[in-house]
């Protein structure tokens, strides 16, 4: 088994540079030879030449090319033909050989990836063979490809399992001295092994290599610097988001939406959010709303408000989309009062959340952007708030529809229509 | 004479074999860097999960515009399939192109459809719309059909443009058959915005004559039968997998297949939509977005992704080929033309001073360059004695060189996605490889010639596309439609 993973391995990683390898002792002897009289190739040189080799190709060439205008390039062409040649059986080879290991390699992983679940779940939930599961998963985990499949499974197990079966779960990873394994992962210098570190140390609950994740949360790598953050929200009991405070990078959309899975799915307790609003960086503000609006956290309302003086566009967007969004009728005079001096993206948004809000108090102010606004977009969404609004919102769409002064007929007969 | 015959064969082995080591150069090259960016992505997506944007209610809505011209046969099946991606925020739009088959009546019975009173804008010029249409079925409360007057597939997509109003647009040809978690897929690179917007990303376009559809999606991936249609496994392989990865994160990728493109919106509108002055409506917009941003000075990205993540039936006789090719070359040099402000601007980055030259030389010119390469070589052979070694070596050069990169090709995919299941079909795959420069590569010459020609006389239309249609083998029998891409041409030259 080990066999094959080391042999894949060393095929996928070395390909390139075994066949360069082939190459460069085939050929470029010859070709430095060559080049040793790149200005004098008389038939004697090229005789001096074919006496060191006997390569028929080469004499072929040599014999019948004319040198004394392209030698290099002509040198070149052979070089590459006979490299494209090798390379190709080389390739072929391998492809065949390849499809074979990796068939081979993914039956029997999916082999052990049955026996060792099967295992696992005896040790956890069968008392009777409980005395003799952990010897024969101690054998497993002393062949360094069999525990990499052990660890994967106990990881894929821990996510579904809870209370005693988890730190049972827990027990026996660090009876089969796995964290170490971990630890080593998460401290390695490539990323990818970091990462997988990382995770097993989040699954387990392994807080004492918290260090390097720290250090990984300003990471160049995106996907460390993201799985240091995921690991950081399941470990850090004492303050989960406290890699917000100091998060100088975008916190992209990404990397929002895991954190926000991760929160979901393992029941984390919610921090207040608001707590973010003044982060300096926007991303982190612009996900703390996002998350008061998922989460529903309507005390912030007044520290949203205030972020509609942001002077980031993007801030005071998602600020007026929240407070429509958490249908904060106390926005409804800041939102009215910023409709002057937003731009159009913004000023759309406003007359949206004065829909989502369906306070009355903006049932004029919403008649008055249909009647002065030019823009079929704002009159639209301005029709659906109205629309919104219940029976007086109807009753004004209505007269606006019989109104003379405007054709708004197509319009509110859109935002009328409920199948759309 | 011999004089004119010394300075042609000069011009044959000089000029002509720089330019082909030069060309060669450039390939070896965009196939190393291609494999480099492959393996790092493939390692970065190991660790994603799908999942999250599927459950998340961060995710951007979607609309994916699916323009339609004369695809009855196929089109309440397709329909089906989009209405089934994986994605939590989408609707899909299909634009019913001015059918003269019953495509619409189908859709219409099929999905239940009525007419709404749907409001738009015409934000992007188009055809006037007939009507929008919902499903009085709840269930499909996400499909929205547009009907409306002919005016080609760029002028389709422009109209449901305008009648989205979600984030992003996905762009997709109704008869080509998306991967289930194809959107999930291409909005992460929306999802990973930082500093720079992303504007476009392009998946991987398969090719899935002969395969196993059922219910509108591939259920097992075969090996073209025809050769015709399997020299083109090898040639969308190498251009996907080799060209266009490199050149993605070289950031100088000027095409985003129209077969499947994901783009913000908001952008698009700005730059007016897709141009209905071309037949090459894909290309020129992903270049005029770019070239949008640059002028504006805004900081942007156009992405790629190499998973496999739409099938499409490519034409499996020399004709439809033939006129294929031949729509490609007139896109490419209309394109290029109407951009060629481009050309080495160094505000343009590499894009300007690497993608746009390459698409200039290599994939316009190249075939030109190609054909009069041959005209010498046989005026020389008529007229003179050539050095038949020299050319002998050469011919190996260029044969054993296209080879040997096309079985490169066969390994990345083998080592990346493996999606043909059959040892045979690799095999199969391979020896297609050593008789592709023979029959296939002299055929793209010529066609790429005539393109050229007809783009110099003029010629405006798409050209008619007639497909065997995919064989869904959950009917239990094979449909042999005659199809008509949409096009204003296609439909004159029906009509």
């Amino acid at each position: 088994m080990r066999l094959i993973i080391n042999i894949r391995l060393f095929s996928s990683r070395y390909l390139v540079i075994m066949s360069l390898g082939i190459m460069f002792f085939l050929v470029v002897p010859d070709s430095l030879s060559f080049a040793l009289r790149v200005n004098n190739h008389s038939s004697q040189g090229i005789s001096e030449i074919e006496s060191r080799s006997g390569n028929n190709m080469r004499i072929f060439f040599l014999k019948h090319v004319d040198f004394d205008q392209h030698t290099a390039l002509i040198r070149g062409l052979i070089i590459v033909t006979i490299y494209s040649s090798i390379s190709m059986i080389i390739l072929l080879v391998f492809i065949l050989f390849h499809r074979n290991q990796m068939e081979s390699e993914e039956r029997m992983r999916q082999e052990l990836k049955e026996k060792y679940q099967s295992l696992l779940m005896d040790y956890l939930f069968n008392d009777d063979e409980s005395a003799q599961t952990p010897n024969k998963i101690s054998a497993i985990a002393a062949d360094d490809f069999k525990r990499l499949i052990l660890m994967e499974e106990m990881r894929d197990l821990i996510v579904n399992l809870s209370g005693d079966a988890a730190d049972n779960l827990r027990k026996l990873y660090y009876r089969l001295n796995l964290d170490v394994d971990s630890r080593i992962k998460a401290s390695s210098r490539k990323w990818h092994i970091k990462i997988k570190g990382f995770r097993e140390l989040a699954f387990m609950n392994i807080k004492d290599a918290n260090k390097e994740i720290v250090r990984c949360l300003h990471s160049n790598n995106s996907i460390l610097r993201m799985e240091a953050q995921l690991a950081m929200v399941r470990l850090n009991d004492e303050d989960r988001f406290s890699f917000l405070d100091h998060l100088q990078r975008p916190f992209t959309m990404w990397e929002q939406i895991n954190v926000h899975e991760m929160i979901v799915n393992h029941n984390l307790e919610i921090p207040k959010f608001k707590r973010w609003l003044n982060s300096s960086n926007k991303t982190v503000v612009i996900f703390s709303m996002k998350m008061i609006r998922v989460f529903k956290q309507k005390e912030a309302w007044m520290e949203i408000v205030r972020l509609l003086d942001d002077k980031d566009p993007e801030i005071r967007n998602n600020a007026i989309f929240v407070l429509g969004e958490l249908r904060i009728k106390q926005a409804v005079i800041p939102l009215k009062h910023h409709y002057k001096s937003e731009i159009y993206e913004n000023l759309l948004e406003i007359v949206i959340a004065l829909g989502r809000i369906s306070d009355l108090s903006a049932l004029r102010f919403l008649i008055m952007v249909i009647d002065k606004e030019d823009d079929v977009q704002l009159q639209i969404e301005a029709a659906r708030a109205i629309r919104d609004m219940g029976d007086p919102g109807e009753k004004a769409l209505d007269k606006l529809m019989h109104s003379d002064y405007k054709n708004y007929k197509i319009i509110i007969k859109h935002v009328l229509d409920k199948r759309i | 004479m011999q004089h004119i015959l010394d300075i042609l064969g000069w011009v044959l082995s000089n000029i002509i074999l720089l330019i082909t080591i030069f060309i060669f150069t450039a390939y070896f090259l965009l196939a190393v860097f291609s494999a480099v960016t492959l393996r790092v992505y493939l390692r970065k997506n190991s660790y994603v999960d799908y999942n999250s944007i599927i459950l998340s209610p961060l995710t951007p809505s979607v609309s994916v515009i699916a323009p339609a011209f004369n695809e009855s046969r196929t089109i309440v099946e397709n329909v089906r399939a989009l209405l089934s991606l994986y994605y939590n925020n989408f609707e899909v739009i299909v634009v019913n192109d001015g059918s003269t088959d019953d495509s619409f009546n189908k859709i219409m019975q099929a999905y239940d459809l009525e007419k709404v009173n749907y409001f738009f804008d015409y934000r992007i010029p188009c055809q006037r719309i007939r009507g929008v249409y919902k499903s009085k079925n709840r269930s499909f409360y996400n499909l929205i059909v547009i009907d409306k007057i002919n005016g080609g597939k760029a002028d389709a997509l422009n109209a449901g443009i305008n009648v989205s109003h979600n984030q992003l647009i996905c762009s997709i040809d109704v008869d080509s058959i998306m991967e289930p978690d194809a959107l999930l897929k291409m909005v992460k690179p929306f999802l990973e915005e930082t500093d720079k917007k992303v504007i476009g990303a392009g998946g991987v376009v398969r090719i899935a004559n002969s395969s196993d559809i059922q219910g509108g999606q591939i259920k097992k991936v075969n090996l073209p039968r025809k050769f015709l249609a399997r020299v083109q496994v090898l040639e969308y392989t190498r251009a996907f997998l080799m060209g266009r990865m490199a050149w993605a994160r070289l950031d100088g990728l000027l095409l985003i297949s129209g077969a499947l493109g994901l783009f913000d919106r908001e952008t698009v509108i700005k730059c007016g939509g897709y141009s209905i002055e071309t037949v090459g409506e894909d290309m020129e917009l992903v270049v005029r977005m770019r070239r949008y941003m640059s002028d504006n000075g805004e900081k942007y990205k156009v992405t790629y992704i190499p998973d496999p993540l739409c099938w499409t039936e490519v034409p499996s006789s020399l004709k439809v080929l033939g006129r294929q090719r031949n729509r490609w070359t007139r896109g490419t040099a209309e394109t290029l033309l109407k951009h060629k402000k481009i050309f080495f601007g160094r505000k343009y980055g590499i894009f300007g001073l690497l993608g746009y030259p390459y698409w200039f030389f290599f994939e316009w010119l190249a075939p030109i360059i190609e054909f009069f390469a041959l005209l010498f070589f046989l005026f020389y052979v008529i007229f003179s004695t050539p050095n038949w070694p020299f050319v002998i070596l050469l011919f190996t050069f260029v044969y054993t060189f296209a080879v040997s990169l096309s079985i490169w090709a066969v390994l990345f995919e083998e080592m990346t996605y493996h999606k043909y299941e059959r040892k045979r079909d690799v095999l199969k795959l391979i020896g297609t490889a050593f008789f592709e420069p023979f029959f296939f590569h002299p055929l793209t010459v010529a066609w790429a010639i005539k393109g050229n020609w007809d783009y110099l006389r003029g010629k405006k239309a798409w050209g008619k596309m007639d497909r065997e249609g995919f064989k869904d083998s959950s009917a239990g029998k094979s449909e042999k439609p005659e199809k008509v891409l949409p096009g204003k041409e296609s439909e004159r030259e029906t009509s």
